[in-house]
C-alpha cells in the first residue's frame, strides 16, 4: 500500500523522472543484531549510490532501501515488495538475507550484491557438485570470500610461523558458534591447515552474544594453540578477547572481515592489539591513494563536515556499490534496457576490474559466468591499540595513534578449481 | 433471520452447537472465502505475500492458542516445533522423494509426536514452570537443529523444493496463495470443530479450574499431553507451509523472538478465540509493515526535518512494535476478537446502543 | 585429565555464577512479591550499564559517585515502570502479564539502541589493578566488587525480609494479597518498592559485565540465563536463586570442560544449563528449593 502512495506520489510530481531511473533495492541492518557492522557498511552504499547519481556515474537510479534488522522472513516479504516495483537489483547484507533469498533472485534474475561473503555463492555454474551448493548465477560480492581471507591469513601465519624461528609444528584452532558465519570458512580453513603441516585443534565454541567467555580461553590456553581463528561478528569477539586477555592467554588471534575493526579496537581496547584480520580494500580511511579523492566525496554526501571516521567496512561498502554502479552502466551500452540479465552480464564485462576513479582502494576484481570469486588477493592488517580507549570517538582515537590499523602483507591465493564454492 | 437475537434461545443441542449462528454469518464467510480466491487476480506480489504469511503464522498461532488459551498451558517454544514441520517436511520430500502435498500433513504428524515427547512431561507442569521448561525445549531443539546436519542440513540450512500437484509448481505467491489458503481453511474449520467436542470442551475445562475437571472425571495429564500434541501439529503444519514458500529453511529463523511473537499473536488476538488467532497474526505480520510505510511517508518531509529522525526510524519501528504489544495488554486485555464483537454489537444496535 | 584447568574453570564458574546469581535474585524478588515473570530483566542490566556508562563517560564522574546516581536513577526507573505498565494489569491473566514485559524488552532494547549507538563501548577503568590472581586464576578485579556486593546484597535481603516492616509487607503481599491488603499493607506500594530494588540490584549485574566485556545491546541476552537459574533455585526463593546462578555458571565451565577434553560436540556450555532445567522439573516440578503446593483430588 505504502509503495502505491510514494509511487502515485512520485508519478504525480515527476513523470519524466520516473520512467528514466532505475529502481534498486537496498536491504541494510541498521537496527538488528549485525548493526554495529551493517551501519557503517550500509551508509557506504548509500552514500555511494547518491554520489553516483549527483555525478551521472553508472545510470541514473532511485534506491529503495529497507532496514530489516537481520530477520529472514521481513527480507523476504520486502523482496517481493521490491518484485512488483521491478528493481533491477538489490545491494543485500548479511547471511541470513542472502541465503533466504538466493533462490528467489536467481528465479527472477535479479543480481544482488551482498555483504555476505560466503564461499558456497562464487559458484555461479554449480558446477564445484560440492554438497548443499547450488548455481548461484546472480549473486556477486565485493572482497574475497571467507574461505579465502581465512587460507590467506594461514598462510601469513606459516610464514609467520618460520620467520619466528619457532620448532615444531605451529597449532591451530577454530573459534565461532554454531552458526552459518563462523561455521562457513571452518572445513576449509581446517583443511588447509592440516595442508601446510599446522596440527589442527578441536573447534572451540562460544556463541554470537557477548558473555563471559572465560572458560573458553582457559581451553584455548590448556590446548596450547599458537594461531586462533576468531569467526564470530564483532560483539562476541570482543568478549573473548577480553576474557582471553584477564586470563593471559597468549595466542595469535586471526580476526574475520565483520569481526574487527576500528569500532571493535575501540570496544576491546588494549586486549584487540596484535589481532591480524583481512580487509578488502587497498587502502583504508586516511591513508593516501588516488582513488580516496572520491571515497572523501563520497564520504561527503552524509558528512558534510567532513570530520567522520569512516571505518573498513564503509570503503567496502563503496567498493560493492561502485561495482554495481559500474555493471549498470555496461549493461545501460548502446541504449539496452535494464535487465537484471544485462546488469549480471555487465559484471562480466571488465578484466581486473577497478571502478573508475577508485584505483588503489578498490581491488581489482573478476567475475566470470562460472567463477564469481572476485579478488584472490588478500590485504591482511594488524590491529594496534596502545592505550585507554574508553574516552573519545573512534576519530579522536585514530588522529591520536592510539588505534591503528597496520598494514602486514598481501597474499595472492591461486585460482585453484577445487577450492570453487568452498 | 438476518442477526442473531439477543440472547441465547436455542431449542436443540444442534442448534447450540453449530458453528455459524445464523445462515447470513456463514454465507459472509462464504463470500469472503470466494473473495480472497480472487485476490490472486486484483492483488500484487507483494500484498499477496502479506496474506500468505498471515495464513501460515494464523495457523501456528491457533495451534498455540488452542494451547494458552483453551488449555491454559503457556509455551514459549512454539517456534521450534514450527521448526520441527519446516525441516521434518523439506527432509521427508528429500530422502523418501514423498509428494510435497502429502509431505506437509505428514509433517504435522510427525511434529505432533516430537510435541507428545516434549508434552508428556510438561503434563506434570504448571504455569511458569511449564513456561520456563517449554523455553529450555526451545533452546534445546535450536541446538539439535544446528546439530543435526543430515535432518536440517545443519547450519546452512536446507533447501526446500515448491508443491507441485497436477503437474503445476506451486512456487509462485499467485499460485502458492491457494495452497495456503486450502490449508487456512482446513484448519481453521477443524479447529472450530474440535471446540464442539467433548475433548475440545475437557480442554476448555482443564483450564478454567483443572482441579474441578478432574473431580468431573477428566484426565489432566491424558488431555495436557493432548493439546500440546495438537499444538504441535498445528505448528507443524504451518512451518511445512512455510518452508515450502521460502524455499529455504534454516535453524536461524526459529528462535526464541520467533516464539515470543506468536505468543503476541494469540495475545493481541485474544485468547481462547479460534479467529482471533487469525487476526492476531494479521495484526503481527501487518504492523511492522505499517510502520515502516508510515516512516517512509514520514522520510523526508518536515516532521522528520524538525526532529531529525533520519536514521532512527528503524529504532522507532522496533519501539512501535515493542509499544504496541503493550498498549494492547494495557487497553484491550481481551483481544482484537472481543473489539470486533463489540464493534458488531454496536451496529446491531445502531442507533440505540444502550 | 587436566586436575589444573578444572579446578580454574570451577574456580571461574563459581565466580560468573555469583554473578548470574544476582540477575537472578532481582528476578525472584519481583516474582516473589508481584507474581510477574520479568523478561526484561536482561534490559533491566543493559539500562543500568549504559546509565553508569554515559555518567562516567560523558560527564567524567568519578565510578564512586557516578555509579550510585546511575543507581538512584534506577530506582525511580523501577517505580515509574511499575506504576505506568504493570500496575494496569494486576487481576489479568499471568500470560498477558508475561507479554507486557516482553514488549518491555523489545522496546527498551530498541531505545537503547537509539540513544546509545549500536558499537559496543569500553567502560573507563575503574580499579588500580585491573585483575587479581586467585589459585592460579586472573580474575578481573570487578568480578570481586560483584561478589562483595552480591553477598552485601543477600545480607540485606535477609535483613529487609526476615526483620523490616516492609519487607514482612512484600511476604504478607505475596502470601495473600487481599489478606496484606486488610492488614494496611499498601500493595501498590509493596509492588513499586519491588521493582525499583530489582530494578538496582540487575544494574549492579549490567555494570559488572559492562566492565568486563564492553557494554553493547548483546549485554541483556544475561537476562536469559535466569532461568535455569531460578527454576534449580525454585522461583520464589532468594536464597536459592543465589545457590541457582552459582549452579550453573558451575554446570556451565565443567560442560566447557567435558566438551573440550573428551566430547568435542560444542556449544554445550551454553545448552548443558537448560538440560539440566529439564531433568530437575521431571523430578522436582517446583525447582529445588521452590515452595510445593499440594493439591489432592
Amino acid at each position: 500500500m505504502k509503495k502505491t502512495i510514494l509511487a502515485a506520489a512520485l508519478a504525480l510530481s515527476l513523470p519524466a523522472m520516473a520512467q528514466t531511473r532505475t529502481p534498486i533495492g537496498h536491504l541494510m541492518d541498521n537496527s538488528g543484531p549485525t548493526s554495529d557492522v551493517g551501519v557503517p557498511y550500509g551508509q557506504g552504499v548509500t552514500d555511494t549510490l547518491a554520489w553516483a547519481n549527483a555525478n551521472n556515474r553508472g545510470r541514473p537510479t532511485n534506491v529503495l532501501g529497507f532496514d530489516y534488522g537481520y530477520q529472514a522472513p521481513r527480507a523476504v516479504s520486502q523482496y517481493q515488495a521490491w518484485s512488483r516495483d521491478r528493481v533491477a537489483a538489490i545491494q543485500g547484507w548479511g547471511t541470513v538475507d542472502t541465503e533466504a533469498l538466493v533462490r528467489f533472485v536467481t528465479r527472477d534474475r535479479i543480481p544482488f550484491v551482498s555483504g555476505s561473503y560466503s564461499a558456497a555463492l562464487t559458484d555461479a555454474g554449480g558446477r564445484s557438485g560440492r554438497q548443499g551448493v547450488e548455481a548461484a548465477p546472480y549473486n556477486f560480492f565485493y572482497g574475497p570470500s571467507y574461505s579465502d581471507a581465512l587460507r590467506a591469513m594461514l598462510l601469513w601465519a606459516r610464514d609467520d610461523w618460520r620467520a619466528r624461528g619457532q620448532a615444531g609444528a605451529p597449532r591451530y584452532v577454530h573459534m565461532g558458534a554454531n552458526h552459518p558465519y563462523p561455521n562457513s570458512p571452518k572445513e576449509a580453513g581446517e583443511t588447509l591447515a592440516r595442508e601446510l603441516g599446522f596440527e589442527v585443534l578441536p573447534a572451540i565454541q562460544f556463541a554470537l552474544t557477548p558473555g563471559d567467555y572465560t572458560a573458553q580461553c582457559l581451553t584455548l590456553r590448556s590446548g596450547g594453540a599458537h594461531y586462533a581463528y576468531l569467526g564470530n561478528t564483532a560483539g562476541s569477539n570482543i568478549s573473548v578477547l577480553r576474557a582471553c586477555q584477564t586470563a593471559g592467554v597468549q595466542v595469535q588471534f586471526l580476526g574475520n572481515v565483520w569481526g574487527m575493526d576500528e569500532n571493535a579496537m575501540k570496544a576491546a581496547g588494549i586486549a584487540a592489539n596484535g589481532v591480524v584480520f583481512p580487509v578488502r580494500s587497498l587502502a583504508v580511511w586516511g591513508q593516501q591513494a588516488p582513488g580516496m579523492a572520491n571515497v572523501q566525496a563520497i564520504s561527503r554526501i552524509s558528512d558534510a563536515a567532513g570530520t567522520a571516521y569512516r571505518p573498513v567496512h564503509y570503503v567496502a561498502g563503496v567498493c560493492a556499490a561502485m561495482l554495481m554502479v559500474e555493471a549498470m552502466e555496461s549493461a545501460g551500452e548502446n541504449g539496452g534496457a535494464m535487465t537484471g540479465e544485462r546488469i549480471r552480464n555487465g559484471f562480466y564485462a571488465r578484466q581486473n576490474w577497478v571502478p573508475r576513479g577508485f584505483d588503489g582502494v578498490c581491488a581489482p576484481s573478476n567475475f566470470t559466468a562460472t567463477d564469481h570469486r572476485g579478488t584472490l588477493a588478500v590485504p591482511l592488517y594488524r590491529a594496534r591499540v596502545t592505550g585507554d580507549t574508553a574516552t573519545g570517538s573512534v576519530a579522536e582515537l585514530v588522529a591520536a595513534g592510539t588505534i591503528r590499523l597496520e598494514p602486514v602483507t598481501t597474499i595472492t591465493l591461486d585460482r585453484r578449481a577445487d577450492w570453487l564454492g568452498w | 433471520m438476518a442477526l442473531a437475537p439477543a440472547g441465547e434461545f436455542h431449542a436443540s443441542y444442534r442448534a447450540d452447537m453449530t458453528i455459524m449462528p445464523t445462515r447470513n454469518a456463514r454465507r459472509a464467510l462464504l463470500l469472503g472465502i470466494v473473495l480472497l480466491c480472487f485476490a490472486p487476480l486484483v492483488l500484487g506480489r507483494y500484498e499477496l505475500g502479506l496474506l500468505i504469511n498471515i495464513g501460515f503464522m494464523g495457523i501456528a498461532a491457533l495451534g498455540l492458542n488452542i494451547l494458552v488459551g483453551f488449555t491454559g498451558q503457556i509455551s514459549i517454544g512454539h517456534a521450534a516445533f514450527f521448526g520441527v514441520g519446516a525441516f521434518l517436511s523439506a527432509y521427508l520430500h528429500e530422502r523418501f522423494h514423498i509428494p510435497v502435498i502429502l509431505c506437509i500433513p505428514l509433517a504435522g504428524l510427525g511434529t505432533a509426536l516430537v510435541g507428545l515427547v516434549f508434552g508428556l512431561p510438561a503434563a506434570r507442569l504448571k504455569g511458569l514452570y511449564l513456561a520456563i521448561a517449554t523455553l529450555a525445549a526451545q533452546f534445546i531443539l535450536e541446538d539439535f537443529f544446528a546439530r543435526a546436519q543430515w535432518f536440517t542440513g545443519g547450519v546452512s540450512g536446507r533447501m526446500t523444493e515448491a508443491v507441485e500437484l497436477f503437474g503445476i509448481r506451486f512456487d509462485r505467491e499467485e499460485s502458492y496463495f491457494y495452497v495456503v489458503l486450502a490449508f487456512t481453511i482446513i484448519m481453521f474449520v477443524m479447529a472450530a470443530n474440535l471446540m464442539r467436542t467433548r475433548d475440545g470442551r475437557a480442554l476448555i475445562a482443564v483450564r478454567d479450574h483443572y482441579l474441578s475437571a478432574e473431580v468431573m472425571g477428566i484426565n489432566l495429564a491424558y488431555y495436557r499431553t493432548l493439546s500440546f500434541a495438537i499444538s504441535s501439529f498445528y505448528a507443524g503444519i504451518a512451518g511445512a507451509l512455510y518452508a515450502h514458500y521460502l524455499f529455504f529453511v534454516s535453524v536461524e529463523a526459529f528462535n526464541i523472538l520467533f516464539s515470543i511473537q506468536f505468543l503476541a499473536m494469540v495475545i493481541i488476538g485474544g485468547l481462547g478465540s479460534v479467529m482471533g488467532s487469525l487476526m492476531g497474526a494479521a495484526f503481527m505480520v501487518l504492523m511492522p509493515e505499517g510502520v515502516q510505510a508510515l516512516a517512509d511517508m514520514l522520510a523526508g518531509g518536515w516532521i522528520d526535518r524538525t526532529l531529525k529522525l533520519g536514521a532512527s526510524i528503524s529504532f522507532l519501528r522496533e519501539m512501535a512494535i515493542g509499544a504496541a504489544i503493550i498498549i494492547f495488554l494495557v487497553f484491550e486485555p481481551d483481544g482484537l476478537a472481543h473489539r470486533w464483537k463489540q464493534i458488531k454489537a454496536y451496529w446491531k444496535l445502531y442507533p440505540f446502543s444502550h | 585429565m587436566e586436575t589444573g584447568l578444572l579446578f580454574q574453570l570451577v574456580l571461574n564458574g563459581l565466580i560468573v555464577g555469583a554473578l548470574y546469581g544476582v540477575v537472578a535474585m532481582s528476578f525472584v524478588l519481583i516474582y516473589k512479591a508481584s507474581q510477574v515473570v520479568n523478561f526484561a530483566q536482561g534490559e533491566f542490566m543493559l539500562i543500568g550499564a549504559w546509565a553508569c556508562w554515559w555518567l562516567l563517560t560523558y560527564w567524567q564522574l568519578p565510578f564512586w559517585i557516578g555509579f550510585p546516581v546511575a543507581l538512584a536513577f534506577m530506582t525511580v526507573f523501577g517505580v515509574v515502570l511499575q506504576v505506568m505498565v504493570l500496575r494496569p494489569l494486576i487481576g489479568e491473566p499471568v500470560i498477558s502479564v508475561i507479554m507486557a514485559t516482553v514488549g518491555l524488552s523489545i522496546f527498551f532494547q530498541a531505545l537503547m539502541k537509539w540513544m546509545f549507538g549500536v558499537f559496543a563501548q569500553p567502560f573507563p577503568a575503574i580499579f588500580p589493578v585491573e585483575r587479581i590472581r586467585i589459585m592460579g586464576l586472573e580474575v578481573q578485579s570487578v568480578y570481586l566488587l560483584s561478589i562483595a556486593l552480591s553477598l552485601m546484597i543477600m545480607l540485606g535481603f535477609w535483613w529487609f525480609f526476615n526483620f523490616s516492616k516492609h519487607g514482612l509487607a512484600m511476604r504478607a503481599t505475596a502470601f495473600d494479597q487481599q489478606v496484606a491488603q486488610s492488614l494496611g499493607i499498601s500493595v501498590p506500594q509493596v509492588f513499586a518498592m519491588s521493582w525499583a530494588i530489582s530494578a538496582v540490584v540487575s544494574a549492579v549485574a549490567g555494570v559488572v559485565v559492562g566492565v568486563v566485556s564492553g557494554v553493547s545491546s548483546g549485554l541483556s541476552f544475561y537476562g536469559i540465563k535466569v532461568f535455569p537459574a531460578v527454576i534449580l533455585g525454585g522461583l520464589d526463593s532468594v536464597v536459592g536463586a543465589m545457590l541457582g546462578g552459582i549452579i550453573v555458571g558451575v554446570l556451565e565451565n565443567l560442560a566447557q570442560y567435558v566438551d573440550s577434553q573428551w566430547l568435542n560436540w560444542g556449544n554445550m556450555t551454553n545448552i548443558a544449563p537448560f538440560y539440566a532445567l529439564i531433568i530437575i522439573l521431571l523430578i522436582k516440578p517446583y525447582g529445588l528449593f521452590g515452595t510445593k503446593n499440594i493439591e489432592r483430588v
